[in-house]
């Protein structure tokens, strides 16, 4: 992608990340339409392509500070792949390249002068699997801090860390063991801690809940709804009840199949306050979607 | 096309869950017309007094009551089981809604049908017993408009029925104003009999109009619909 010729080149990229604005946390889900908190991501016509497969079709939209945002849609409809584009994981991936503008309190993401190193420790990622180092939960925990150089007694950031994804109380005793050791649910909290203890900005969650049970399920909510007063939190999930419960604002994407070509690409149908869209959606695509009518 | 593609195009889901659906909506067709039958029967007694018909409109409105219940039941069991969302979910809701409004009418036609037993009270007084008349023929026109508006998905009537009838209300105004005018020893007894009756038409009149609201709500997803009456 070219450098964006608008955006502020002699601004220190890495302080300019570091520094997101300070904004009460106070909005309810009920308040998102209301009175919109401010812009984290403002993503321009972004589209994503693997080789010449194009992924993702100019999809267009704003991530708010603290609050959770959902993406649903079938698969293959580029949700996972607009979530990775967020902390640049897509890089990672050979052949992808990224059209239309990504910004992050204002600054490119894909600007050549930006570290994706760095962007990463600003926005975490939790992942589908829970996917624990083979190591210690302290170490699990201790292990960004110190790679981020983090100052301050490890001790306390990985005891907050721990709390804040409300595991503190279960492992408390057993630091030291393995992180192996833990359930399912457990285990997807400790990537929760880990992803936070480098005290990032955003959070990005993909499918987090689809290999729990539904009580883990509802404990990674519940962790959710705190978590949000702190970070901003982007979810893709595969349960739209989950993604009806727990988000203040859901994006809805989908399919869309070239006959010609027999070619498909993932586009953004409809983003909205989530009240509207399981209640009353503008699509008639999303309308079949959410109704599971139509798949 | 190969099988395998065809299995990833879009095609219609959940038959069963859109049959039960269809089933609901029709439910609140049939209670309308059962509803409407005793509309018709309290028309009858208002104007003749006929014990015959009365007792049949006592008999149906049993029916009424039980279908009530029993879609109620069937509503609250899709919530349970489904998760409807979108309009899937406005039906359910409306359906709940406008079965007790249905609930609700015939309960209003039956205080009709026993205020219109005492006949000779309420012919006693000629301009209020035509008044009376006027007025549930245009109450029972006002929810054959709200179930036609149901049947057919009609958003302009169900406006047009949501702003309520100005006709009804000042008809109503006429027969209260003639009922205070009355005079002679039975003037309370037919004042009394013809004012419940009158009353609860005028109450059939606003059932239908928020019928016509519901029905608005379900249709547009407009939340103003909602509880238009309570707003209003």
């Amino acid at each position: 992608m070219a450098p964006d010729q608008t955006a502020p080149t002699t601004t220190p990229v890495v302080p300019t990340l570091a520094s997101p604005p300070e904004v009460a946390p106070e909005a309810s889900r009920s308040d998102a339409a209301a009175s919109p908190a401010p812009v984290v991501f403002d993503v321009a016509d972004l589209s994503v392509y693997y080789g010449r497969f194009r992924a993702v079709r100019e999809a267009s939209l704003q991530i708010h500070q603290h609050e959770i945002t959902a993406f649903i849609g079938p698969s293959g409809c580029g949700k996972s792949t607009m979530l990775r584009c967020f902390d640049r994981m897509n890089d990672l991936i050979e052949g992808c390249r990224v059209e239309g503008t990504l910004r992050y309190h204002g600054i490119d993401l894909y600007d050549a002068k930006i570290d994706p190193v760095e962007v990463r420790k600003r926005i975490g990622m939790v992942f589908q699997k829970p996917n624990p180092f083979p190591k210690s939960i302290y170490d699990n925990i201790a292990f960004g801090p110190k790679l981020a150089g983090l100052k301050g007694n490890m001790d306390d950031i990985v005891e907050s860390a721990l709390r804040r994804a409300a595991l503190w109380d279960e492992v408390k005793d057993r630091l030291k063991k393995s992180a192996m050791g833990l359930s399912g649910g457990q285990q997807q909290r400790l990537c929760i801690a880990r992803a936070v203890a480098v005290e990032p900005e955003v959070v990005l969650m993909d499918e987090p809940c689809s290999a729990l049970d539904p009580i883990a399920t509802a404990r990674i909510e519940d962790l959710m709804q705190e978590l949000k007063t702190q970070y901003t939190i982007v979810i893709v999930t595969h349960n739209m009840q989950q993604a009806a419960r727990v988000s203040d604002r859901t994006a809805f994407f989908t399919t869309e199949v070239n006959e010609t070509s027999d070619t498909r690409t993932g586009v953004l149908v409809e983003y909205e306050v989530t009240d509207k869209i399981f209640s009353n959606p503008s699509d008639e695509r999303t309308e079949n979607y959410v109704t599971g009518r139509f798949g | 096309m190969s099988p395998a593609d065809s299995a990833d195009r879009p095609g219609r889901l959940r038959v069963t869950y859109s049959a039960e659906l269809e089933q609901l909506r029709l439910q609140v067709e049939v209670m309308g017309v059962l509803v409407d039958q005793n509309l018709e029967r309290m028309r009858q007694v208002l104007e003749t007094g006929d014990p015959t018909v009365a007792a049949l409109a006592l008999g149906a409105d049993d029916d009424i009551d039980a279908m009530n219940v029993s879609l109620t039941e069937r509503c609250y069991e899709v919530l349970a089981r489904e998760n409807p969302v979108a309009s899937d979910l406005r039906l359910v809701v409306s359906v709940i809604r406008a079965s007790s409004e249905l609930e609700r009418v015939g309960d209003l036609a039956l205080r009709i049908v026993k205020a219109g037993l005492d006949h000779e009270l309420l012919v006693a007084s000629p301009r209020s017993f035509d008044i009376a008349q006027v007025m549930a023929s245009e109450a029972v026109e006002l929810f054959r408009d709200a179930m036609r508006a149901w049947a057919t998905d009609d958003v302009d009537l169900a406006a047009r029925l949501s702003h309520g009838s100005p006709s009804i209300d000042l008809a109503f105004a006429q027969l209260v104003e003639t009922l205070l005018q009355l005079d002679g020893p039975e003037a309370t007894a037919v004042a009394m009999r013809t004012l419940v009756a009158g009353q609860a038409l005028d109450r059939i009149a606003d059932h239908a109009a928020i019928l016509g609201s519901r029905l608005r709500y379900l249709v547009t997803g407009d939340q103003r619909h909602l509880a238009a009456e309570i707003r209003r």
